[in-house]
């Protein structure tokens, strides 16, 4: 019987079990070759109606919530990816040519007059009228009637008076003087910057020079923008500090991030302690950056300005924001109880997979010393032995790079180092495990 | 073609060139918009820009100078800017300046500028195209309310956007071949703007242009529909329920909310949970924030238990973490419950089945009854009436039984005023002006039209969401290779790639957050294709009732006389 008729699943003729494979199929092929049995051709109609109803149904559902799953529970933003900047154009070339023709002509008159102001400097007291007019021709006062700025008419009491820088023409009350000490300052511009009144003392002639208003006007401008350029406030002191301090931290927590995922993942690259310290440091780093941030905060506003106040609150801000998005979020480093389970773990893993592919292959690795930093006063710390062989020595050095990279923080070198070592360490081994057998020999032979 | 990722890299080599240093931006009001878009305040500050100024308030501040401060400046090349940007350039109050244009600027007013740097203070002087608001990845706004007047393009607005459309051509380096909507004029005019002035500044497009990537300029009065239903996917909820305005919801108005969140920033770019939902639907968004809660109440709990050394270092690592968690929930709770409160007031669910009925089903005397039966509950808001309203003249307007007049008489007798009831008249002069064209060629069968309007598809999953907007029929098509020629013709090109891959389209008269869905969910249906959507602003219901009733109010009654019981005058 039962090799006779296996069991069948499908869709099956009653008749002739012959599978049909779907249900449409299978009425057709009742109402083509049974259809004198009209009976169960109904009842496969009214089970197949049944069990649609059923299956559609049932569908429907599943279909709508498998709907909604792909049509919105997929559906977010993800976060943008960058991407190069598109089209630019520049126009700073264009615009300094312009901004060029037009500033070569007043720069070249500033200079002109530096350069009389440096002469007139020089003159010796005696006959001096007479050397200033040789050095720059002053202009004919005969057929000028008014002073040319204020357009006061000259006479006996108002006379015409003559810029030493330029030979023009006005009168007392148009004059600027410039003392001796500040067109030395003008001339020389490192000494004498703290001056800032912009006018010279009127009415003295002794040891002043008498110049015009446009050629003090020039002199100023000269002036400011050299001031400007010296001009080294606090604040920008103190922000350069701290911007150093910032890529000096970052540098340390991408070395961090490194050593965590190293750690994290089983590896024996780095040393738990030497991580700990790792984060100690950058701590320490935070506070000092912290305490500068505070610093630059509290600076004094000499004159109220709501800009500068809030300048320095950003700063702090936005320190503040680094300190606790960047520093404070590092992860925090296993115990040795996990680091342990960790270990174990990937050991297992790792044998498991070496097991499977048989391989052994000793990698060696060079020691790079990459960042420009190297271990120092070798010599000092290395106690060599007389008897102690050239190997054991080779370690011995290695042993105190390492605690020197340690201490210096150069966890990378340290790692480096850790596999140079080993593999001294290992070549260590063969040499005296030879040098035995070698005295076994020696003796065996004696013997 | 990310037009988030296109501005951040602008703002990125804005604040890299400047080398390091304090820096301020000085920005007008919208390029202000463009940039916080994209940039939080704090994220700003982390690139060194730690004072933000507007170029009108520069000159009115004490004029104590920084010199110190590198000044960047960031500025639409208008004609006031270049002259308040000349006036600061003759007195700088900052150490340097480093000028960056939104756009195409003019030699002249470079030159302009040059001769007003006396103090060789300025260092940089660049175009970089970012004249435009990067809403999502994958949408943009020009930010122009009312663009169209009088069913013409307010010259203004034209230009205004044209120069935003040819700036997100050049962020994404994009040289497309040009298609517009035929029975437009709007569509017309603007395309061929585009086109003249890419040509004029053909050295700016020498990558050339490409048929692998298509401007399709499509007109908002295609499809009145979207903009007027109400949504129920978080942003689009958002949007039409409080108004989203610059990636900013103002809640001050609403009562017991506390004064800190009186403008919540809704930004994908920098909320994780916003980014998560922004495209579920009501429920789902009411489960998520249940679980934000539950997940919050959890780390408020272990940071109120805080009993030995361990537990306290446990909360000085979690604390930061959990202050920004906490801020972000309270911002969702409140805004979902906002909505939520809403949408019980006024009964919008209810409000919504009708109105998705209408929209993707035929069946005029079962949608009349609802409608009567809504407009017979005191819940319902009456703008919402004047929507359903509209929608049902839209959908039966050539109906035997059209019962739109009986209808407004049922509105009038709930003393609805009649500015909102014009918005009747007002949308449909709207929607049939565009036939208007059409018309003297072939006669539309306006039943056809309105059909089209209305198409629904096939698989309904969400009573609420059966509404599918016209804008996924025309990718549809696009992706089949089958946008007609004669509907969408192209400007200049005779010939052209019927299968362009990188697909950017501009709808004048707005865009809506839901069409953003429908783009967003066909960018991830269709891998090879891209399609980046843009609009002269991005409109919710009340928005684009405005916008209709700016471009149609001055122009005389053509379609709808035939309801006489509501005067426009």
């Amino acid at each position: 019987m039962a090799e006779a008729n296996p069991i069948q699943e499908g869709f099956l003729c009653p008749i002739c079990h012959k599978d049909l494979r779907s249900p449409k199929k299978l009425i057709n092929h009742f109402q083509d070759l049974h259809s004198e049995e009209q009976d169960i051709l109904k009842s496969i109609k009214d089970f197949y109606g049944k069990a649609k109803k059923k299956i559609l149904k049932l569908d429907d559902q599943d279909l709508e919530t498998f709907k909604n799953e792909i049509t919105l529970e997929n559906l977010y933003l993800e976060c943008s990816e960058p991407q190069p900047p598109g089209c630019s154009t520049s126009h700073t070339d264009f615009f300094k040519s312009i901004r060029r023709e037009r500033l070569e002509h007043q720069t070249a008159e500033t200079n002109k007059l530096v350069i009389r102001l440096d002469k007139l400097l020089r003159l010796d007291n005696t006959d001096r009228k007479q050397q200033e007019q040789i050095l720059v021709a002053w202009l004919d006062g005969t057929t000028v009637n008014r002073c040319p700025s204020c357009a006061a008419t000259f006479n006996i009491a108002r006379r015409q008076h003559h810029c030493r820088l330029c030979g023009s023409i006005m009168c007392n009350d148009c004059s600027v003087f410039l003392s001796f000490e500040r067109a030395q300052s003008i001339v020389v511009p490192v000494q004498n910057l703290g001056i800032t009144n912009k006018e010279g003392t009127r009415g003295r002639e002794n040891d002043n020079f008498r110049i015009c208003s446009h050629c003090s006007d020039m002199l100023e401008q000269r002036r400011i923008v050299q001031a400007e350029q010296m001009m080294q406030p606090i604040i920008t002191q103190l922000y350069a500090h701290l911007q150093k301090l910032k890529s000096q931290v970052d540098s340390l927590v991408e070395l961090y991030q490194k050593m965590y995922a190293s750690l994290t993942s089983g590896e024996s690259t780095f040393q738990l302690q030497d991580a700990q310290s790792l984060k100690a440091s950058i701590g320490t780093k935070a506070e000092t950056i912290d305490t500068i941030s505070k610093k630059i905060c509290s600076l004094p506003i000499l004159e109220p300005n709501p800009k500068v106040e809030m300048l320095q609150n950003s700063i702090r801000r936005a320190t503040s924001n680094y300190i606790k998005d960047y520093l404070l979020t590092l992860p925090p480093l296993p115990s040795i109880k996990e680091l342990a389970a960790i270990k174990e773990n990937r050991l297992l893993r790792v044998s498991k997979e070496d097991n499977e592919q048989n391989v052994n292959t000793v990698k060696i690795k060079r020691v790079t010393v990459t960042t420009g930093w190297s271990p120092s006063s070798l010599e000092n710390s290395v106690q060599s032995d007389t008897e102690s062989d050239p190997l054991m020595e080779q370690i011995n050095i290695v042993r105190n790079y390492i605690t020197q990279a340690r201490s210096a923080q150069r966890f990378e070198e340290v790692v480096a180092l850790e596999e140079n070592l080993r593999m001294l360490k290992k070549a260590y081994r063969q040499n005296q495990l030879a040098k035995t057998e070698e005295t076994k020999e020696n003796n065996y032979q004696l013997q | 073609m990310n037009v988030i990722a296109a501005v951040k890299a602008y703002v990125t080599k804005i604040t890299e060139e400047s080398e390091p240093g304090m820096k301020l931006l000085m920005m007008d009001k919208e390029t202000t918009s463009i940039i916080s878009m994209v940039y939080s305040q704090s994220e700003i500050q982390q690139k060194e820009v730690y004072l933000l100024e507007r170029i009108t308030d520069s000159q009115n501040q004490s004029s104590t100078a920084l010199k110190y401060l590198k000044c960047l400046v960031f500025l639409r090349p208008t004609a006031e800017n270049i002259k308040l940007l000349c006036y600061e350039l003759t007195r700088p109050k900052y150490g340097t300046y480093y000028i960056y244009f939104s756009n195409i600027i003019a030699k002249a007013d470079i030159k302009l500028l040059a001769e007003h740097d006396e103090y060789e203070v300025v260092k940089e002087v660049q175009e970089l195209y970012m004249d435009y608001l990067a809403v999502n990845p994958h949408l943009f706004s020009i930010g122009l309310p009312n663009a169209i007047k009088d069913l013409t393009w307010d010259s203004f607005a034209l230009q205004r956007s044209v120069a935003g459309v040819v700036s997100v051509l050049l962020s994404l380096k994009k040289c497309p071949v040009i298609r517009y909507q035929a029975n437009s004029k709007l569509c017309r005019e603007f395309g061929m703007k585009v086109n003249d002035l890419i040509n004029k500044e053909s050295t700016l497009f020498a990558f050339g242009q490409n048929s692998q990537s298509l401007l399709l300029i499509i007109d908002r009065r295609d499809d009145p529909i979207t903009p007027l239903l109400n949504q129920w996917t978080y942003q689009a909820m958002v949007h039409e329920l409080l108004t989203i305005n610059n990636n900013r919801v103002n809640l001050s108005k609403l009562s017991g909310i506390p004064k800190e969140l009186s403008e919540v920033v809704m930004s994908a770019e920098q909320d994780s949970f916003y980014a998560k939902n922004i495209f579920l639907n009501y429920g789902e968004i009411g489960q998520n924030i249940k679980q934000l809660m539950d997940h919050f109440q959890v780390k408020a709990k272990s940071h109120q238990k805080i009993e030995n050394i361990a537990d306290m270092k446990n909360f000085v690592d979690t604390y930061p973490q959990f202050k920004k968690l906490s801020g972000n929930v309270t911002k969702h709770v409140t805004v979902v419950g906002e909505l939520n409160a809403m949408v019980n007031k006024y009964q919008l669910l209810d409000v919504s089945e009708v109105e998705q009925e209408i929209t993707s089903q035929n069946d005029h005397s079962g949608h009349l009854q609802e409608i009567k039966k809504l407009i017979d509950n005191e819940k319902v808001r009456p703008i919402d009436l004047v929507k359903l309203v509209i929608l049902y003249t839209l959908r039966y307007q050539n109906h035997a039984n059209n019962e739109t007049q009986g209808l407004i008489e049922m509105l009038k007798r709930r003393d609805i005023s009649s500015d909102l009831l014009m918005n009747i008249i007002f949308v449909l002069e709207y929607a049939r002006s565009i036939t208007r064209d059409n018309d003297l060629f072939n006669v539309e069968d306006a039943v056809k039209i309105t059909k089209r309007f209305f198409k629904g598809l096939s698989g309904v999953d969400n009573v609420y969401t059966q509404h599918r907007p016209l804008l996924q029929e025309i990718l549809e098509e696009i992706v089949k290779g089958k946008l007609k020629d004669n509907s969408y013709p192209s400007i200049g090109l005779s010939s052209f790639n019927n299968r362009a891959q990188d697909i950017i389209v501009f709808m004048i008269g707005g865009a809506t957050y839901e069409e953003s869905l429908s783009v967003h969910s066909f960018n991830r249906n269709h891998p090879g294709f891209k399609v980046l959507l843009g609009g002269t602003t991005i409109h919710n219901s009340k928005s684009f009732l405005e916008e209709v009733k700016h471009a149609v109010s001055n122009i005389p009654r053509k379609h709808t006389r035939k309801i006489r019981n509501i005067d426009c005058k």
